[in-house]
């Protein structure tokens, strides 16, 4: 466990990796929000609406909660909900990082005992933690017919993918060297 | 820069999430006397209670997950943000004339309301366009997250009891098997309903909820589109059909011994369709049918005007000297997965 941190620390450690990450993670929370539909297209003038704090914590669904404010724009509509921000911030931060050191591997192979494939692979995880807020968006864009169990297993997808992330995390940072990385481009 | 704190606090924060998802789904503890009026006698059903309940499954949400509005506010007709095409549910007692408009009650699907001195639970399910209203007494009504063939599960939150929307027929709980006291909606557009009801209240959308109003998720009603148009249909259904499109509008009612369904475009061109026990006008007013039921039926002739002729006399469509029957508005799909039995046309 050591060896992992040690290793993932380093990498942040170099500002082009860091940049990566903080990309890839506000685009993931910007797009796991968008299919929560905490941000959705329509809306006209600019005004702010707040409800109680202590409606945070009513759930949605299940890992999804009610927004406290709305921020109206002209064509968007910002809903906040921290716990929503808190829960696809942790997915975000473990998306980024996942994906990251899988650019690491794919371009540095020497620096990582796995090869580039398996690099990627490591990155499906992402993807199903993607997966997990968008299901009922594609399910509504495709028109597909949902079972009971589709939607037990859409229930559990978020921590589901939230462990995956965290065991492919670690798995990758163990087979990743950092004192065989080049860190020229720091 | 980012450090294994870092990491151990994004992990606690998803575990306090779990944690209080846990905490706030915990059922209520139900109150011991139950005050929601109920039918005298209950609707008639296709299939045994134990198939329903069966056939229900959740669509996501825990109960209240979407939020019943409980304080609804109002504005009158001129402060309404609607186009004349735009979809609402009307409401008429006792002098009193309430609009909901469709892009609020597809985020809330329930409004617990007192219209003319009656407490309603005004009731919308957009999988299945269906809006019907309860007598509720001095319970409340909330969603409760299941779905039974697409349509809304609501309960009652005094006993818990859930109910079908569509069947108005209690599936679990202490009035499970009993009927609701149903009234008439109407599913129009706001032109057509202000038009005859110009002193109308119109729902607010300051609904003490957070949400985008002007974002339907599942499509469009002005012009129709996406779900609401589309063939496929979401969640499971128990009987299904090919004999219409399943979007088309279907107009039906039940009784405690039959169901039967009128489809509304094909009402619309004969004014008038009869069908056992059963007969439907058009209403150009609301474009929407009037089902009646009577032993003997009389022969009604369309007139001018949106009046019909029985006996010489004219009348409105919706006050025809017969049997009234609660009028239902649903996709077809609906109406079939529930009555594959109705008679029809």
């Amino acid at each position: 466990m050591r060896n992992a941190w040690r290793t993932l620390i380093t990498l942040l450690r170099v500002a082009r990796y860091r940049r990566i990450a903080l990309g890839i993670g506000t685009v993931y929370l910007v797009l796991f929000l968008v299919a929560l539909r905490d941000i959705t297209l329509g809306g006209s003038g600019v005004r702010f609406a707040t409800v109680e704090w202590t409606r945070m914590f009513s759930p949605t669904s299940p890992f999804t909660f009610e927004a406290i404010a709305r921020l109206t724009l002209p064509g968007v509509t910002v809903l906040i909900a921290p716990l929503n921000i808190l829960v696809g911030g942790v997915l975000s931060l473990l998306a980024a990082l996942n994906l990251m050191v899988t650019y690491v591997a794919y371009n540095q192979p020497s620096a990582c005992s796995f090869n580039r494939s398996t690099g990627v692979l490591a990155s499906l995880p992402a993807l199903l933690a993607g997966g997990a807020c968008c299901a009922p968006a594609i399910v509504l864009i495709l028109g597909l017919q949902v079972s009971s169990l589709f939607i037990t297993a859409f229930q559990v997808l978020i921590p589901v993918a939230a462990v995956l992330l965290l065991i492919t995390l670690k798995l990758i940072l163990d087979r990743t060297h950092p004192e065989r990385l080049s860190l020229m481009d720091a | 820069m980012l450090s294994s704190r870092a990491v151990f606090v994004s992990a606690a924060g998803l575990l306090s999430s779990l944690g209080l998802y846990l905490l706030t789904t915990e059922a209520p503890s139900p109150a011991p006397d139950p005050a929601l009026p109920l039918a005298d006698t209950p609707y008639v059903l296709h299939h045994d209670l134990s198939a329903y309940t069966d056939f229900m499954m959740s669509g996501g949400p825990p109960p209240d997950g979407i939020p019943a509005i409980d304080d609804p506010q109002f504005v009158d007709a001129d402060g309404a943000n609607l186009d004349d095409g735009d979809m609402i549910i009307g409401f008429m007692h006792n002098g009193e004339a309430r609009a909901y408009p469709q892009n609020i009650l597809v985020h809330h699907e329930i409004v617990n309301d007192a219209v003319g001195g009656l407490n309603v639970a005004v009731t919308y399910c957009p999988l299945t366009a269906t809006a019907q209203g309860f007598k509720r007494g001095d319970t409340t009504l909330g969603v409760s997250g299941q779905l039974l063939n697409s349509n809304l599960v609501m309960f009652d939150r005094d006993t818990e009891s859930y109910f079908s929307q569509i069947a108005a027929t209690g599936l679990t709980g202490t009035h499970s098997g009993a009927t609701l006291d149903e009234v008439n909606l109407i599913w129009t557009t706001w032109g057509q309903w202000r038009a005859e009801h110009p002193d109308t209240r119109v729902l607010s959308d300051n609904t003490g909820h957070l949400r985008n109003y002007s974002n339907d998720p599942y499509g469009r009603y002005n012009p129709r589109g996406g779900y609401y148009d589309a063939r496929e249909v979401i969640f499971p259904l128990m009987h299904e059909s090919d004999a219409h499109h399943p979007k088309d509008m279907v107009v039906g009612a039940r009784t405690d011994e039959e169901s039967v369904h009128f489809v509304l475009d094909d009402l619309q061109s004969d004014r008038v369709q009869q069908t056992g026990r059963f007969v439907a006008v058009y209403d150009d007013r609301f474009n929407t049918g009037h089902i009646y039921e009577a032993d003997a039926l009389p022969d009604i002739t369309p007139t001018e005007n949106n009046r019909y002729e029985i006996d010489g006399k004219t009348y409105a469509p919706d006050a025809l000297p017969l049997d009234a029957l609660v009028s239902v508005e649903a996709f077809f799909f609906a109406w079939n997965a529930f009555y594959p039995n109705s008679n029809t046309v």
